[in-house]
């Protein structure tokens, strides 16, 4: 999509591979440790909770809670026509956290994005270029 | 068998560059790192021949060649602004074990200065463009530390119920200092347009750069060199200067992005503030003043609650009513004047070292225009350096006799 001006990242052929091609087809995969069972992000080649190396590729809910959050006033390259724009961290249904842009919430208005920590949050996904989507994540709680 | 290293080395001077803050002429890295080592042998009664040892955050090669030495000690470990206090607690730990009795930990960092450097001289972007904050961070459009320390803000606020007007009395207590620091940017409207006095509101009404952060939440980009000699406790003794000892020492990482930081409100300060109380054989109630990396006003409050100086949530009160000010109720904090207020030129532990010798060692400077001093009569200081988001943590206790 030409119109996408926001830094496009440079998907990780090795590691992070399984994730970008979910990406493109719409759907969340994160990296799950087949010893310890637990979900981890971002994606490594070994648990970092137990240490196995032994990891699966699960594909998630797309849904989490809205952890923290701040409201950027100062931002580089495409983001800074969007400023001001709220930034969050999002603890994953299946465990561990994301970071994202967060929408459904007014970035005038922090003290009301406040009372939305822990709110259902749900990914969407921005086509940013052929090969790369972009995961945003919505409050709808 | 080991052996506690607490006081098996002491700090035996600090010295800064020759100029320091907003520098009109600019300065390399190198140059405000050298004269710094200059400034502090020639303080100490030493020639730069004299140091065996070097530590500096990935230079100390290019310290050690400028100066024309081979240490038979070095040190590069590069993990933020607490660098610093992890090289004094590693070169405690050497000098305990007898490899060394006299080294420098050095930084110069051309903050300021950087901006008038040639394209391309000041570096690249840096990052690995395949590693996680490339590829989960950045497309966000996050700028800089502020726009990441903010989330820890929001998260104290939410699960301590404190407020942006308790953190904005950090900043207020600090500026204070400042006031009494002729060295500081923003000791008074003749130094800096900004400095001088501000209130509570005065934080709250400067600019928003991260909500909840406004601009005097944030540390300054300033230049400065900053050295300090760290000599064994055989040595300390042939020096004109006195000894601040080193009583206890403690690092620790907690992770490296924000991304993995589990709780927003809690570092590993608490860690390596543990092992450093341990060490000493002291605890929180002992320290009669601190030093806590405040590149934000949040990462004092949260600091100052790892350390155990108050309780968990309420770091922010320790400033409360000017508490930790000039004169104030409580431990002296941050005396110099802090990052917010004195200087900050991207990793600010070496200005934490320098100021906690002074003030220990009873050089810490006079005020001027009819003020009184910054100097207080503490005798033990905790030192607390922060790298990173919020990432490693580097603990110092340090006691005079």
């Amino acid at each position: 999509m030409p119109d996408y001006n926001k830094p496009i990242p440079i998907p990780d052929p090795f590691v992070s591979k399984p994730y970008w091609d979910g990406a493109k087809e719409g759907k969340l995969k994160l990296p799950r440790c087949t010893a310890c069972s637990r979900v981890h992000f971002y994606p490594r080649i070994v648990c970092p909770n137990c240490g196995s190396r032994s990891i699966e590729w699960i594909e998630a809910t797309g849904e989490g809670y809205l952890h923290t959050f701040a409201v950027q006033h100062r931002a580089s390259g495409g983001w800074a026509e969007e400023a001001p724009f709220v930034t969050a961290y999002i603890d994953l249904r299946e465990g561990d956290r994301v970071f994202t842009v967060l929408r459904g919430v007014d970035p005038a208005q922090p003290e009301e994005i406040m009372k939305k920590i822990g709110a259902l949050c749900r990914i969407e996904w921005d086509k940013a270029s052929d090969d790369v989507s972009v995961p945003y994540w919505r409050v709808v709680g | 068998m080991p052996s506690n290293p607490s006081k098996a080395a002491a700090i035996v001077a600090a010295a800064e560059a020759d100029e320091i803050g907003y520098l009109s002429n600019p300065k390399t890295d190198m140059m405000l790192g050298i004269e710094a080592i200059h400034n502090v042998c020639r303080e100490a009664g030493i020639t730069t021949k004299d140091i065996e040892g070097i530590a500096n955050p990935g230079g100390a090669n290019s310290y050690a060649e400028y100066l024309g030495i081979v240490p038979k000690w070095v040190d590069t470990t590069a993990v933020g602004g607490c660098s610093f206090q992890i090289h004094v607690a590693h070169m405690l730990a050497a000098v305990n074990a007898g490899m060394l009795d006299i080294g420098v930990v050095v930084n110069g960092q051309a903050g300021y200065s950087r901006r008038s450097f040639p394209r391309g001289a000041a570096g690249g972007p840096g990052g690995d463009a395949l590693g996680p904050d490339a590829q989960f961070m950045t497309p966000y459009g996050v700028m800089g530390a502020p726009s990441q320390y903010s989330h820890a803000l929001t998260r104290h606020m939410h699960q301590w119920g404190s407020t942006k007007e308790d953190f904005a009395e950090i900043a207020v207590s600090t500026r204070k200092w400042a006031m009494l620091n002729p060295r500081a940017v923003m000791h008074s409207k003749e130094t800096n347009p900004n400095g001088g006095p501000i209130s509570v509101d005065d934080v709250l009404n400067s600019r928003i750069i991260s909500w909840p952060l406004n601009i005097l939440d944030c540390c300054l980009v300033t230049d400065h060199g900053g050295a300090v000699i760290v000599a064994s406790a055989a040595a300390a003794k042939s020096f004109r200067t006195p000894p601040v000892w080193i009583a206890g020492a403690g690092e620790a990482i907690g992770h490296a992005t924000m991304l993995e930081m589990k709780d927003y409100t809690a570092t590993s300060a608490a860690a390596s503030g543990g092992r450093a109380y341990k060490m000493a054989g002291l605890g929180p109630e002992d320290m009669e003043m601190a030093m806590i990396y405040d590149s934000f006003t949040v990462t004092v409050g949260i600091t100052a609650e790892m350390l155990g100086l108050t309780k968990r949530g309420e770091g922010p009160s320790l400033f409360a009513g000017g508490a930790a000010g000039p004169g104030g109720s409580g431990i002296p904090i941050n005396t110099n004047g802090g990052g917010l207020s004195f200087n900050h030129s991207g990793m600010y532990g070496m200005q934490l070292l320098v100021e906690a010798y002074r003030q220990l060692s009873r050089t810490a400077e006079d005020g001027i225009n009819g003020l009184p001093g910054k100097q207080v009569d503490a005798e033990t200081c905790i030192v607390n350096g922060t790298g990173g988001s919020l990432s490693a943590t580097g603990t110092l206790v340090l006691t005079v006799d």
